[in-house]
């Protein structure tokens, strides 16, 4: 019986070399979407089925990228009220303008008219979006 | 009869009148103010006279159909008693007199029974007469007697005083006719005795011979001729007298009696009755001389008869007159129960005359003179001579009322037990009409005669209703006497005031014809004779009211303000701004009470509209510029203030039409709120402001919704 023949590998300097790069490219994204990190895995607002029907959506939590509209009313104890845009929805047509309340937790956090932000928000038990997380792209 | 019109005839006479004349007479005239200026002015009421004939043949009809036919089918025979005015009054007295169970009656009765029983056949002795005629004026000291007694005691007393006589002259006659043979007797002896002289002396003294013998003769003779001559005179003189006194005694009581037998006094017919047999020994022939004389007395054709206007009560006249001479008295009387004839005696001088009327013979007269009076009289005693031909008669009758009266009361009483009391109340009224004034009947308890009375009364006032000819009364009184005798026999009655019912509901619907017609004239007649029918009748003011709504009609302003009323209930606000003319103009000029309330809701009205016409006005001229969701929301605010109104309601639905996502946030919107998602609110709201920035609607719902999310938000 014939003997079968030892395979030849990758040589190993060629391996070092992919590791190393892959590395390379880890560290270059995330440097690079740092930010964004902890929205990746957040579901984008559907703004017709918001519309249509919020009660559905009650509890649930959506990314919205959003654009600030105008500052509808400013509460010490239930927060700041804004009309925001969404942004990817006014590609399709008529402009979205949600209200979003920013709940004192974050006040911190500077919100004008023409910011954009990355928000996480929460659908209240009247519907109403409340944001958990904001971040400017 | 005449009987009045009732008011609301006139009511609806003069409705009916208005309203034709409205519709027919006056097309110029607008109001009602107007049309009356138009009769002030001359415009007579045409054919009064018609109206007023039309009225009496009414009236006419009515009487025949609902008096007489009522009143004179006589439904019972009590009720046609109470056709006798004056038997019905009498007859209340004695139904609402108590009883006569005084002391004094009771002595009365137990007299005149004493009487009667002294008088009785067996024990009329002398002493029984005299104790009877002794108690004659003690029976009479008592009301109730009338004084009958008296009058009995005055005629007994008369009689016997002419038997007096008649003995008397009886006894001067017998001693007249011995004394008158005695001087017959001597007569005779002075003539056989008479000497005369001898044959004359010469020739020639014969002649004077024989003429001294025959004067010789005569003065011997003469002087008992004369008193022979005399003596028959005065015999006979006497027998005349006798037999004058004796028939005039006779008949006196003869009269008396039937007198006080036609006064339904049998009791004292049969008191005297008795004395009488005990002064004149008469037997059946007793009336004889009454009926002689009633024969004898003559009839002036000329003269007439006294027409008597009869009714069905029994009663006596009593009349007096006297005569001068030998001839007959004639008195005349014409008293409350009609007239009284009688006679006095024809042999007498100076004889007073005792008038009667009797039997049911004369009561009421007319062409009453002496003559005819006297015709009167002789047909009133042929009557009686033929009703009694002897004082048995009236005896055995008297006693048989008296017995048939007694009997009545106990029927009457028996009757009251069972309560029949239609044939009760017959009963006691036939025992009053023939036994007024006997013991049993006056004896009758108040209780025994207050139910009679009771159904006296209703009988009274049904033949008052029916001469009313208002027929709701007379069923009314129907109705009560029904109740109060179940017997009373109502179905005649009831059936003839159907029947006019009938007829007075019939011409109210041929007035309802005339009136389609506009026949003015036929109306007025056909209502004037349902309302104479039947006053009351319901369908008169039914009529009425019909007849009132179609004269209002007439009236543009009237009608405008019925209009006005029926819209303004309604919420018809757009049709009374659509005739807004009409409305001011009849609301300035009402003159009702309710003028003010009226004047405060046309300008209620009127404010709405013109602030719904404005917000119209507006939403047209901005959608014409191309705004069709300014145009909505302005539309918007006014429709949910006034919602009901179909011009705007209908200028919304266009305009939601031309700018349907906008109305469609709102509306979302709006919805989202009320069910309190305020965030899903908010979000549409913010949709429409996207749309239509300068909305209203948006701006305010935002403001609100925000406040409800962040109440202390500034």
């Amino acid at each position: 019986m014939s003997r079968r023949r030892k395979s030849r590998g990758l040589p190993a300097s060629v391996l070092l070399v992919v590791v190393v790069l892959l590395a390379a490219g880890g560290y270059w994204i995330f440097s690079q979407g740092g930010r964004e990190g902890s929205l990746r895995t957040v579901e984008e607002l559907d703004p017709s089925l918001y519309y249509s029907n919020a009660n559905s959506l009650r509890g649930n939590t959506y990314r919205i990228n959003a654009e600030i509209d105008s500052s509808l009313g400013n509460s010490p104890d239930k927060g700041r009220l804004f009309s925001i845009t969404l942004r990817d929805a006014s590609k399709a047509g008529a402009p979205v303008i949600l209200p979003v309340l920013v709940p004192p937790a974050l006040g911190s956090l500077t919100i004008q008219k023409g910011q954009h932000y990355l928000m996480k928000v929460k659908v209240g038990d009247n519907g109403l979006l409340s944001v958990e997380e904001a971040h400017k792209p | 009869m005449k009987r009045k019109i009732p008011p609301q005839v006139g009511v609806i006479v003069v409705s009916v009148i208005l309203m034709t004349r409205l519709a027919a007479q006056a097309p110029n005239a607008q109001t009602i103010h107007e049309v009356g200026q138009q009769y002030k002015e001359g415009n007579t009421l045409q054919g009064a006279m018609d109206n007023s004939a039309i009225t009496s043949q009414a009236m006419f009809e009515a009487n025949l159909k609902a008096k007489k036919n009522i009143v004179d089918m006589k439904p019972n025979t009590f009720l046609s008693l109470w056709n006798n005015p004056a038997f019905a009054v009498q007859f209340e007295k004695y139904l609402s007199a108590p009883a006569e169970t005084t002391e004094d009656y009771k002595i009365y009765r137990e007299r005149i029974q004493k009487i009667m029983d002294l008088l009785s056949p067996g024990y009329a002795t002398k002493a029984n007469q005299d104790e009877a005629f002794n108690l004659l004026s003690k029976a009479s000291e008592f009301e109730s007697d009338a004084n009958l007694c008296t009058t009995i005691h005055d005629a007994v007393y008369a009689a016997a005083n002419v038997r007096v006589l008649v003995m008397r002259l009886t006894e001067a006659n017998q001693q007249n006719t011995k004394e008158l043979k005695t001087a017959e007797y001597n007569q005779l002896h002075s003539a056989q005795s008479l000497s005369l002289p001898a044959l004359a002396p010469g020739k020639n003294d014969v002649v004077v011979n024989n003429e001294i013998q025959k004067e010789l003769r005569t003065a011997v003779m003469e002087p008992s001729k004369d008193e022979v001559s005399s003596m028959k005179a005065t015999i006979q003189k006497n027998k005349a007298q006798i037999a004058t006194a004796e028939i005039q005694a006779k008949f006196q009581m003869q009269a008396l009696i039937l007198q006080l037998f036609v006064q339904r006094r049998y009791q004292h017919v049969i008191i005297l009755n008795r004395f009488y047999r005990a002064l004149f020994d008469d037997g059946d022939q007793s009336l004889e001389e009454f009926n002689q004389m009633a024969d004898k007395m003559g009839y002036n054709k000329e003269a007439g008869q006294v027409k008597i206007v009869a009714d069905a009560a029994p009663k006596g006249s009593v009349a007096s007159g006297t005569t001068g001479n030998n001839g007959p008295g004639v008195g005349a009387h014409a008293g409350d129960n009609g007239a009284g004839v009688g006679t006095g005696g024809y042999y007498g001088n100076s004889g007073d005359a005792t008038a009667l009327s009797g039997s049911g013979l004369n009561l009421g007269v007319q062409n009453l003179s002496v003559e005819s009076a006297q015709n009167a009289l002789s047909t009133a005693m042929r009557g009686a001579s033929r009703t009694f031909k002897s004082l048995s008669q009236i005896d055995s009758v008297a006693n048989e009322i008296i017995r048939d009266v007694n009997e009545g009361v106990k029927v009457y009483k028996f009757l009251l037990e069972k309560q029949e009391l239609e044939s009760a109340a017959s009963q006691i009224a036939a025992v009053f009409t023939k036994g007024e004034y006997l013991p049993s009947v006056r004896l009758l308890s108040q209780d025994d005669k207050r139910k009679t009375l009771a159904y006296a009364q209703l009988c009274n006032r049904l033949v008052n209703a029916a001469n009313s000819g208002n027929i709701d009364i007379l069923i009314e009184v129907v109705d009560k006497m029904k109740q109060l005798n179940p017997g009373f026999d109502d179905a005649e009655i009831r059936s003839k005031l159907q029947s006019v019912k009938t007829a007075s509901s019939l011409y109210v619907a041929q007035a309802k014809v005339a009136a389609a017609k506009g026949d003015l004239q036929g109306v007025q007649t056909q209502i004037t004779r349902a309302a104479a029918l039947w006053p009351n009748n319901p369908e008169l003011q039914t009529f009425s009211a019909e007849m009132s709504r179609v004269s209002e009609k007439a009236s543009p302003m009237v009608q405008a303000l019925s209009d006005f009323d029926q819209l303004e209930g309604q919420g018809n606000y757009r049709r009374i701004f659509d005739e807004k003319e009409k409305y001011i103009a009849a609301v300035a000029a009402d003159d009702s009470p309710k003028k003010t309330e009226r004047q405060g809701k046309l300008r209620a009205v009127l404010d709405r509209m013109q602030e719904i016409e404005a917000s119209i006005m507006r939403a047209q001229e901005i959608s014409r510029r191309g705004d069709q969701a300014g145009a909505w929301e302005g539309l918007e605010v006014t429709f949910q203030k006034y919602p009901d109104d179909p011009k705007l309601g209908q200028l919304r639905a266009d305009l939601t039409t031309k700018t349907p996502d906008f109305v469609n946030d709102i509306r979302q919107a709006k919805e989202f709120e009320e069910r309190k998602e305020y965030g899903s609110a908010l979000a549409w709201y913010l949709r429409a402001q996207g749309r239509y920035p300068m909305s209203d609607l948006s701006k305010q719902g935002i403001q609100r919704v925000v406040r409800n999310i962040a109440p202390n938000a500034n």
